[in-house]
């Protein structure tokens, strides 16, 4: 699976007809976000650049490492991509703005 | 499903949003092939265990709003299309969603390859999905 990244795989993340989440209220920008279920990161880097910091974790490591090498190719620096799932948070940190299920319940 | 709800409710803020994105659970994802003249439906996907998945997610945000946790804030449907440029990219497409996958039903895949074989240079294939947004408020 991982060798079909490439020239098929990018041209499918860099798809226009994407997921406009912005659409729906509360705004992402510049808010704190916890994204669970991740995957490789395909809506993450769709938002992730107008906002403030992400922490965005996949139980699936293939699919978080998929999104760890876009995040270089993209060279995007806010974003956190931990293998895990939200049982394995923390229940006391620095709170978040918003919290995104995708795909993921 | 509903710990995690209430894991998330935990780390937001008060009056922080917790947003669902999920299948829409009637309208099924419809692969069409698009000419330079006209658009040809060919199948909607199936995604077998879904229906369950469904209800335990939907039970599951009701009962964090039931304890009081959160407040509906609100539920809005949205369909977007993805284009593609053969059947290779639908393969790796769907292989991409996250379990459980659409599937075509039996004979369609082979109906959208004989229709892609015959269709004039120009040609995509067209994944429209319909997904439903529910937000929630942490009170």
């Amino acid at each position: 699976m991982r060798l079909l990244a490439g020239t098929i795989y990018a041209s499918i993340r860099s798809m226009p007809a994407a997921l406009d989440i912005s659409a729906y209220p509360p705004d992402l920008k510049g808010r704190r976000i916890l994204d669970v279920g991740c995957g490789d990161g395909r809506l993450t880097f769709q938002y992730a650049p107008t906002a403030r910091e992400v922490l965005a974790f996949d139980p699936d490591r293939a699919s978080i490492e998929d999104a760890l090498d876009e995040q270089a190719a993209l060279r995007v620096s806010n974003v956190d991509f931990r293998v895990g799932s939200i049982e394995h948070l923390p229940a006391r940190g620095a709170p978040f703005d918003v919290a995104l299920f995708s795909w993921s319940l | 499903m509903v710990h995690a709800l209430r894991r998330a409710g935990q780390r937001l803020r008060p009056g922080g949003s917790l947003i669902s994105i999920r299948p829409h659970e009637t309208q099924l994802p419809l692969v069409s092939v698009i000419t330079p003249s006209r658009r040809i439906p060919v199948a909607r996907l199936t995604t077998p265990g879904f229906d369950d998945r469904q209800s335990a997610a939907d039970a599951a945000l009701e009962r964090v709003v039931a304890e009081g946790r959160f407040a509906l804030n609100g539920i809005r449907n949205h369909r977007y299309r993805t284009l593609l440029d053969n059947p290779s990219q639908l393969r790796t497409y769907l292989e991409l969603i996250i379990p459980p996958r659409p599937r075509f039903p039996s004979g369609r895949r082979a109906q959208l390859l004989d229709l892609w074989r015959s269709s004039p240079r120009g040609s995509k294939i067209e994944i429209a999905e319909w997904i439903v947004l529910t937000a929630l408020r942490r009170r």
